[in-house]
C-alpha cells in the first residue's frame, strides 16, 4: 500500500512544474552558473589586476632614485603613468577616489639616506577596495629595494651569502586535495543541503498542505488504507525530492567539468575528478539521506498544521535559514569534525563531507555523524506521525 | 445498513477557536449523543443548518473522524474499533471533493482501485460498467485539471463508486455544483438505492430531500430533533410546505433552548 500511495504521489509531483524546477531545473543549472561566474569573474580580476595600466602618484625630488627606478622598469610587468605630487594630501585623497591607484610617498632626504647607507622610507598608499593594486605597489618597490641592495653589497664588497647567515624554506606537505578539501570543500555540502532542503520543501507542502487545500484528502482517508501507510508513502516521495534534487546538483558540477569545461585550473580539475567517483558519491549520499528524512520530517508536521499553501511556505521558509545556516560552517578552515561536531546535526554533514573531500575522514567520526542523523531523523518521523494522526491536523 | 447509537463527539477548543467563539469552554461538543439507522434500499436524509454537525456525523460514519463515545456499525462491522474493515464497505463524496488534476482519470480511477484492493478482472469490469453509464471514455486520458467540472464529478462520482461500496454516504454532494452537474449526483443517489446500497447524504436543498428521500433526521447544535420515515414526517408537517416545515422545528428548538 505504501509503494502505491508512493508512486501516485511521485507520478503527480513530477507533473507539477514549480517542483520540477526546484528539484530539477534550478539544481542542475547551479554548478554551471557559480562555477562560470567565478571563474570568469576571478581570472578577470586578477589579469586586470597584473597588467591594467595604472596611475601612480609621487611625492618626492625629480631626481630621486626610487622614482627613476620605477620609471625604467619593463612595461611587461603592467603598464604605468607616473604623475608627480608636490604634497601628500592631495595623493592620499586621490588614492582614495581611485583616481591613482598607487601613491608613494618620500622625504627630501630619500636620495641622501640612501647615498649614506641609511634606511630610504617611502610611504605606499593604496585603496583596499581596488583589488590587487597593494600588490602592484609592492612588486614595484620590490624590485627598487632589490636593485639599491645589489648596489649596497657591490659598493661594501659584501656578498649576499654571508649576510644571510639562516635560509629557510617553508614546504607544504598538504596535497592539493586535501588543501581544497580543508579550504573550500564545505561549498559542496552546504549547495547539497540547501538543495536537499529546497528539494522536499515543494513536494512537502504540495503533497500534505495542498492536498487538504484541495479537498483530496478526506477521500484519502475513507479508503482501506492506514494513516501511517499514507504518511510513509509520501513522505517516501518528499524525501527521494531532496535526494534527486542533490542528485541534480552533483549532476549539474559533473557538467560542469566534464561536458563544459568551466574549470581549466589543472589541480582544481584533479581534484574535483578525484571527487567524482563511486565511493565519494554513496558516502554522500548515505549522509544525505537521514538529512533528507529528517529535512521531511520537520516539514511535514508543519505542512499538515497548515491550512494553505501560502501559510505552510511562511513557516517552512525560516525554518531554512535556521537549518541550512549551520551548513555555513564548512565555509569556515580551521572547524574539524570531532566527537563534539559530530554530534551536531547538520554541521556534522557538512565537515565530514569537507573530511571526505579532503581524504582525512576518520571512520568511527563518520559513525558517530550517521547515528546522530539517524535519531534525529526518526525523531522527526515520529513527530510526523503524531501530527498527521491528529484529526484537526487533517481535514479542514 | 448503518447502525448508529448513542453517538458524540466533542473537540477541544484552542485558545484562538476560543477567542473565535467567544466561550470559554475548553471542549465544544459537535454531536450530542444521537442514535438512527439507515437501512440498504433506502436513502436517509440528514437535514440541519450550519453547524448542526451533520459533517461531524458523516466524517465519523466515514472513520475519518473518530466518535468521544458511542457506536457505529457499518454493514456488520464495527467502524470504531475496526475503521480499516468498515472503510472497504463505503463510498464517500462530497459537494468540494477535489481531484488530483495533475493525473488522469484512468490513473486516478486505478490509484482508488489499488488502495481498494480490487483485483484486475474485477476492476476492469467495473471500470467499463462505470465509464459506459457516465459516459467517460472519450474523455478517460486526459488530465483532471483539464476537465470540466461536470466530467469531473463523473470521474469523483467513478472513483465514489469504483470498489462497489454497500454504503455510500454523501455530503452536501449538490453543493456548489450547476443544475446539469447536480444532476449527475441525483441520478447516482437514484441507481444507488435501486441496486441495495444504504445511501446517507446530508442536504439542505429541501427539493432534493423530498425527491429522494425515505427517511430523514433533522440535526440542529448537535443534537437530533427529528428522526424517522418521510412520509410520516411529510402527513405530520405543521406548516405549508417541508423548508418551511424544517424552519419551525429549528426554530422551535432554538425557543425550548432559550
Amino acid at each position: 500500500m505504501i509503494f502505491t500511495i508512493f508512486k501516485k504521489e511521485l507520478k503527480d509531483t513530477l507533473r507539477d512544474k514549480r517542483t520540477l524546477m526546484m528539484m530539477l531545473v534550478i539544481p542542475i543549472l547551479i554548478f554551471p552558473i557559480i562555477l562560470n561566474v567565478f571563474v570568469s569573474i576571478s581570472s578577470s580580476f586578477s589579469e586586470d589586476a597584473a597588467t591594467k595600466e595604472i596611475n601612480i602618484g609621487f611625492v618626492g625630488t625629480p631626481d630621486n632614485y626610487l622614482l627613476k627606478q620605477i620609471e625604467s622598469i619593463p612595461e611587461n610587468l603592467g603598464e604605468k603613468k607616473i604623475i608627480i605630487y608636490s604634497d601628500s594630501s592631495a595623493l592620499k585623497r586621490d588614492v582614495k577616489s581611485d583616481s591613482l591607484q598607487v601613491g608613494m610617498f618620500t622625504s627630501v632626504s630619500f636620495n641622501d639616506n640612501l647615498t649614506q647607507k641609511k634606511p630610504a622610507e617611502v610611504i605606499v598608499y593604496h585603496n583596499v577596495t581596488s583589488v590587487g593594486m597593494e600588490q602592484r605597489g609592492r612588486v614595484y618597490v620590490d624590485i627598487v629595494k632589490d636593485i639599491a641592495l645589489q648596489e649596497r653589497y657591490l659598493d661594501m664588497d659584501l656578498k649576499e651569502s654571508e649576510l644571510t647567515p639562516i635560509v629557510s624554506e617553508y614546504s607544504n606537505v598538504a596535497s592539493n586535495k586535501e588543501m581544497i578539501g580543508k579550504l573550500a570543500g564545505g561549498i559542496l555540502p552546504y549547495i547539497f543541503i540547501a538543495f536537499g532542503f529546497l528539494g522536499c520543501m515543494y513536494p512537502a507542502i504540495d503533497l500534505f498542505t495542498g492536498e487538504k487545500e484541495r479537498g483530496t484528502i478526506e477521500t484519502l482517508l475513507t479508503t482501506p488504507v492506514a494513516r501511517w501507510q499514507i504518511l510513509f508513502g509520501k513522505m517516501g516521495v518528499v524525501v527521494s525530492s531532496g535526494l534527486l534534487a542533490a542528485s541534480a546538483a552533483l549532476f549539474g558540477l559533473f557538467l560542469s567539468i566534464e561536458v563544459l569545461d568551466i574549470v581549466e585550473n589543472e589541480e582544481l580539475l584533479s581534484v574535483i575528478h578525484g571527487i567524482l567517483n563511486l565511493k565519494f558519491v554513496l558516502l554522500m549520499f548515505g549522509l544525505l539521506f537521514p538529512l533528507t528524512v529528517f529535512f521531511a520530517g520537520i516539514m511535514i508536521p508543519v505542512a499538515v498544521y497548515a491550512k494553505s499553501f501560502k501559510e505552510a511556505q511562511s513557516i517552512i521558509t525560516p525554518i531554512n535559514l535556521v537549518v541550512v545556516l549551520p551548513a555555513m560552517v564548512g565555509f569556515f578552515p580551521g572547524i574539524e569534525l570531532t566527537p563534539l561536531t559530530a554530534s551536531i546535526p547538520v554541521v556534522n554533514i557538512v565537515l565530514a563531507t569537507k573530511e571526505l573531500i579532503a581524504g582525512t575522514l576518520e571512520f568511527w567520526l563518520l559513525g558517530i555523524s550517521f547515528a546522530v542523523m539517524i535519531a534525529i531523523a526518526v525523531i522527526a518521523v515520529f513527530i510526523s506521525f503524531k501530527r498527521f494522526d491528529k484529526e484537526s491536523n487533517i481535514v479542514i | 445498513m448503518i447502525e448508529i447509537h448513542n453517538l458524540r463527539k466533542e473537540f477541544a477548543l484552542s485558545k484562538q477557536q476560543r477567542k473565535e467563539l467567544n466561550t470559554s469552554e475548553s471542549i465544544a461538543t459537535a454531536v450530542d449523543d444521537i442514535s438512527f439507522s439507515c437501512k440498504p434500499g433506502r436513502v436517509f436524509s440528514l437535514l440541519g443548518p450550519n453547524g448542526a454537525g451533520k459533517t461531524t456525523t458523516l466524517r465519523m460514519i466515514s472513520t475519518i473522524f473518530k466518535p468521544t463515545s458511542g457506536s457505529i456499525k457499518i454493514a456488520g462491522v464495527d467502524a470504531v474499533t475496526h475503521p480499516r474493515e468498515a472503510r472497504e464497505k463505503i463510498g464517500f463524496l462530497t459537494g468540494s471533493t477535489g481531484l488530483y488534476a495533475r493525473l488522469t482519470p484512468n490513473e486516478l480511477i486505478k490509484y482508488f482501485a489499488d488502495l481498494y484492493k480490487i483485483p484486475k478482472k474485477e476492476f476492469e469490469e467495473r471500470k467499463d460498467y462505470l465509464y459506459t453509464l457516465l459516459d467517460m471514455n472519450h474523455f478517460q486520458g486526459k488530465r483532471i485539471g483539464k476537465l470540466s467540472t461536470g466530467m469531473k464529478q463523473k470521474v469523483s462520482i467513478c472513483r465514489t463508486m469504483i470498489h462497489d461500496p454497500e454504503v455510500v454516504v454523501f455530503d452536501e454532494p449538490t453543493s456548489g455544483l450547476d443544475v446539469i452537474t447536480a444532476e449527475n449526483i441525483i441520478e447516482l443517489i437514484k441507481n444507488c438505492k435501486n441496486e441495495g446500497k444504504t445511501v446517507i447524504f446530508s442536504s439542505h436543498i429541501m427539493s432534493e430531500v423530498n425527491l429522494l428521500c425515505d427517511d430523514l433526521a433533522i440535526m440542529h447544535q448537535g443534537k437530533m430533533l427529528y428522526n424517522g420515515e418521510m412520509s410520516t414526517f411529510k402527513s405530520e408537517m405543521k406548516s405549508a410546505n417541508l423548508t418551511e416545515e424544517f424552519i419551525r422545528i429549528v426554530k422551535s428548538s432554538n425557543a425550548v433552548e432559550a
